[in-house]
């Protein structure tokens, strides 16, 4: 077995253990499907939703993509404004670890008073939710420039703008990225949040109209997807990370 | 014209005397154009602890057009902040200093850097690298900074390395690449911070040689900070030996080996009684026991 295989297998193998572990005690110990779901309930419930499980998973991808856009196109430039003018980071990096500091699922439904019942309020909450790491990680990536590529930009006569897109910006890529990777699964959860207060569709929606329906395993099979989601979005900025910025990996071992 | 005539009348003799017969000033004042003066510059910093540190004291320098100058010095008598001044890095607090007569700088067009470690952007390719400085002065790279940048790397013996990302190359190709960016804009002046410092010997030995050739084919004036005595010999017209703490000048040392120079030089005997001097200088001279043993 190569290497690359066994880190495949290994995992499925201990995953699929594990479900069939579950089944067979579900099934043994007879537990009541609305208290723990068999993985064969949830795939059924899953199933039963059909074609409603994609169309609401769509609109929550849709959510978490445009409020993760948003917190990126707010989160970066505010994270190089903080880090590079210390009046400016005087100013407002009180604020925003205050605003951060709310938890958003308490001024969520706040949030839906003022703002209405569309998509505008859950974008706001999701943009809330996941600007921070990524502002935090760019401002870290800005600071730690190392001060001899400052000094060579400096001698080469680059002006501060120069300066944050010839040098520093690029030397945060790395860190900009563990920001994105935190940010897109908060991302998710903010997703959730914003359709739990205000929504008519999108699995956060399903997941509380399935529970007041005591249709257990259609919540469950909604929850599962999104942890797929979750994943796979996850893996997308790594992608992204590696495709676009190999540069600014380490020396990969083993890949 | 009112005061020089005003002089004349108060003292005829001395000015037409002066030129005809005693060289009273050294021999390359006389002939040559300075680029670079330091007169006075002194360097305070502000410890944490409110106590200040002069890192450089009434430092007075004068080095001419074309000429190779070497500091040398005990570490931490700041030959490194004579650089950042030059290279417009860090402020004097006291005195002054000129570069080309004026104080303006056009990025690598006037004054160029090579530091100790190579600090090359490992997001960019070496002939990127290269052309660096011209796409900050510029805001972009034509089809002849190209080639120049080429040309360039040909120069230091990087030509099939053009498209290598920098951490593909060992650390002395990564500082040929940096001394190649160094002269990408012709800069009339380049200052050099221990390039070589960080290299092993023979890789040294190799680039020292390449620099003394670069040198005659481009003619820059070269300022050059060194740790190593024999390092500024072989490569320096002239040492400026510095005192530690408070950085001062205290010595300046004519090197006449004739050029050009090349391993060969290093045999000659002037050249161990240019190294002992220098050495003489930054240890103060041996006893007679120490000699003798
Ligand atoms: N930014 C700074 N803040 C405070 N002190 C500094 C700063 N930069 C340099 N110094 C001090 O100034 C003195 C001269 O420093 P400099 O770097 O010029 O020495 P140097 O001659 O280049 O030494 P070395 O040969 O070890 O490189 C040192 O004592 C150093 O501690
Ligand atoms: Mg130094």
């Amino acid at each position: 077995m190569t290497p690359a295989l066994r880190k495949i297998i290994l995992p499925v193998a201990t995953f699929l253990a594990f479900l069939g572990v579950w089944q067979f005690l579900s099934y043994a110990m007879e537990i009541p499907i609305y208290l723990l779901p068999s993985p064969v309930d949830i795939f059924h419930g899953g199933t039963r939703l059909g074609m409603t499980m994609l169309t609401n998973t769509g609109e929550t991808l849709k959510t978490i993509l445009i409020g993760f856009a948003c917190a990126c196109l707010v989160g970066i430039p505010l994270g190089v404004l903080v880090s590079v003018n210390r009046t400016v980071s005087e100013m407002i990096y009180p604020l925003i670890v205050f605003l951060n500091a709310i938890p958003i699922i308490a001024i969520a439904p706040i949030l839906v008073v003022i703002f209405g019942t569309d998509m505008t309020t859950r974008l706001i909450i999701v943009t809330l939710t996941c600007f921070f790491p990524i502002m935090v990680a760019t401002a870290s990536g800005i600071l730690d420039t190392p001060s001899e590529m400052l000094d060579l930009a400096r001698v080469a006569g680059a002006s501060t703008m120069t300066e944050i897109l010839t040098v520093r910006l690029p030397h945060a890529v790395t860190f900009i990225f563990s920001g994105l990777r935190i940010g897109v699964t908060v991302a998710v959860v903010g997703a959730v949040v914003a359709e739990f207060v205000n929504a008519n569709k999108g699995l956060g929606f399903l997941v509380t109209s399935s529970t007041a329906q005591f249709a257990i395993p259609t919540a469950t099979a909604c929850v599962v997807m999104l942890a797929i989601v979750s994943v796979l979005l996850y893996e997308a900025v790594n992608w992204i990370h590696r495709g676009f910025f190999g540069w600014s990996i380490k020396s990969n071992v083993g890949d | 014209m009112k005061s020089a005539a005003s002089a004349a009348s108060v003292v005829p003799m001395s000015t037409p005397e002066a030129p005809a017969g005693q060289p009273a000033t050294p021999e390359p004042d006389s002939r040559r154009e300075a680029i670079i003066e330091l007169s006075h510059t002194g360097v305070t910093f502000e410890t944490r602890k409110g106590n200040d540190l002069v890192a450089l004291d009434d430092f007075n320098l004068t080095i001419y057009r074309e000429e190779i100058v070497s500091l040398v010095g005990p570490s931490g008598c700041g030959k490194s902040t004579v650089l950042r001044i030059l290279a417009g890095l860090q402020k004097p607090t006291t005195g002054d200093f000129w570069i080309g007569g004026g104080k303006t700088r056009q990025g690598f067009s006037e004054v160029a850097i090579v530091f100790q470690r190579p600090t090359l952007l490992p997001w960019r390719n070496v002939l990127d690298n290269v052309l660096y400085p011209a796409r900050v002065l510029k805001g972009r790279a034509d089809k002849d900074d190209r080639d120049r940048a080429r040309a360039l790397l040909a120069l230091v013996g990087l030509e099939e390395m053009a498209d290598r990302m920098p951490h593909e190359l060992s650390g002395g190709m990564q500082q040929r690449a940096s001394i190649a960016r160094s002269l990408i804009l012709d800069p009339k002046i380049l200052l050099m911070d221990e390039p070589f410092g960080a290299l092993d010997a023979l890789t040294r030995e190799d680039l020292q040689l390449d620099l003394l050739e670069i040198h005659e084919r481009t003619r820059k004036t070269i300022l050059l900070v060194t740790h190593s005595i024999s390092e500024a010999v072989l490569l320096s017209d002239r040492v400026a030996v510095m005192s530690a703490r408070p950085g001062r000048l205290q010595d300046l040392i004519t090197v006449d080996i004739p050029k050009p120079r090349g391993p060969d030089s290093t045999a000659r005997p002037d050249f161990h009684t240019y190294s002992q001097r220098i050495r003489d200088d930054i240890f103060g001279p041996r006893t007679k026991r120490d000699r003798a043993q």
